[in-house]
């Protein structure tokens, strides 16, 4: 059974165009946000939580989808439907045996997933770990006010909220994203602490953007999948993933709408802003909190 | 494995958000806030729930408005080339549209059902016990 490849991510990350450009190597298969580790076992994604935000159902559309695909060859309301009795068939099993079970059936090709609700939780990740001990990471950084932004552009901050990255002022409370930026890849680097150095690699999603070619080429170099330029150029064309548009109606998601509205690549260069500025998402002026920045240093960012 | 043989253990870099929980979604860790400080969050949450539900009913009307424009209210589904979805064509999306409002008419009946039985068991119920010269237990 190959090893997965699992992205590491704060949402905003250029993940789900990475984790698609990747799943499109002809030695991959790239899947949906699966969400699988957010939970042990497979009944507690049917289960209402006590989540003070929302429930939010689309924790399950990725798997659903995921499941028609590869069991039925198509992603429709009956295949739908039968994913669903599939999950019901397996209620009680542990997420990680679902996983496993997933990753067989598409042997020999390598899962990539990225779902970034695993960065939530340093108990997800560690899941993951051991439920697939020779599987590799790769920690997908974005400038903090890049990832800021966007994620405040996205449903008014909601993401940020969900995550209790809020800012207590005199008066009042506002939401700050900075705190769930560095809180998300301090998650994240604690728990590669605990994954050998050769399995796990870090990369700049700007990087990627600006320089896909050389970038993949080296991620493909450093997994063990061929590099040549056939595998590359095929990988330079995410919206041919059977997840890069949306599903039928009862498993529309298990993605990013935006990606999934718009998966074609436009190679870009990043403008990757200053440290030391006021950031955009606040009026009284204030920029990047000192450990934010300490942060983005030590990922790269000058 | 690190030195001493020992599977190697997660790093503790501090974190920096002043609301701590693992999930910090689903179990915030409250007890380190003050109480003017928890008050101030659920405001925050509250204001956020209100906007998104203005924001919802807005588009809803501006809907009405206009007639039920389904196009606008599916448009989002459509791609950056403005072509159709693939897994949703517009045929299932108008069944699914007609079996959930079947659905409600049914559920509807059903509850109505429900209630005329409820009303009548009631009546027996309150018919047997003035005939016992008792009151019914549960008021």
């Amino acid at each position: 059974m190959a090893a997965p490849l699992f992205l590491l991510a704060p949402p905003r990350s250029y993940t789900s165009l990475i984790n698609a450009m990747l799943g499109q190597h002809p030695q991959a298969f790239g899947l949906p946000e699966l969400c699988l580790f957010n939970v042990k076992y497979l009944k507690e994604m049917w289960i209402r939580d006590s989540d003070e935000m929302s429930d939010d159902t689309r924790a399950r559309q990725g798997l659903l989808r995921a499941v028609a695909e590869i069991y039925a060859g198509e992603q429709n309301k009956a295949t739908i439907t039968m994913a669903n009795h599939w999950a019901a068939a397996r209620q009680e099993w542990t997420t990680a045996d679902i996983y496993r079970e997933l990753v067989a059936k598409i042997h020999p090709l390598i899962a990539v997933e990225k779902s970034p609700a695993y960065t939530i939780a340093l108990d997800r990740m560690l899941a993951m770990h051991e439920a697939f001990p020779d599987a590799r990471f790769i920690h997908l950084t974005r400038h903090p006010v890049g990832q800021c932004k966007s994620v405040m552009q996205m449903n008014d901050g909601a993401f940020a909220l969900y995550v209790n990255s809020i800012e207590f002022q005199e008066d009042r409370a506002v939401i700050e994203p900075q705190y769930q930026w560095h809180d998300l890849n301090i998650n994240i680097l604690n728990f590669l602490d605990t994954v050998p150095a050769d399995r796990q690699l870090r990369l700049r999603g700007e990087d990627v953007m600006s320089d896909p070619p050389t970038q993949l080429a080296r991620i493909c170099r450093w997994l063990g999948i061929r590099d040549d330029a056939e595998a590359v150029d095929e990988m330079m064309h995410p919206e041919r993933s059977p997840f890069a548009c949306f599903g039928p109606l009862p498993a529309l998601f298990g993605n990013d709408p935006n990606f999934l509205r718009g998966p074609t690549f436009h190679p870009h260069a990043v403008k990757v802003p200053r440290l030391d500025k006021p950031v955009p998402w606040r009026d009284d002026g204030k920029g990047l909190h000192p450990r934010v920045v300490a942060l983005a240093q030590e990922l790269g960012y000058a | 494995m690190s030195a001493d043989g020992a599977p190697p253990r997660p790093g503790n870099r501090p974190k920096l958000g002043p609301v701590q929980g693992e999930p910090v979604t689903k179990r915030p860790d409250l007890a380190a806030l003050t109480p003017r400080q928890r008050a101030l969050r659920l405001a925050v949450i509250k204001e956020f729930k209100a906007k998104k539900v203005k924001k919802f009913v807005e588009k809803q009307v501006q809907h009405l408005n206009t007639n039920r424009q389904i196009v606008e209210g599916i448009k989002f589904l459509f791609d950056e080339h403005g072509a159709p979805p693939r897994n949703a064509p517009l045929e299932d999306i108008i069944q699914e549209r007609r079996n959930i409002e079947y659905q409600i008419r049914w559920f509807d009946a059903v509850l109505q059902e429900l209630r005329n039985r409820l009303t009548k068991v009631r009546e027996i119920e309150d018919y047997a016990f003035e005939s016992l010269g008792a009151e019914p237990l549960d008021e």
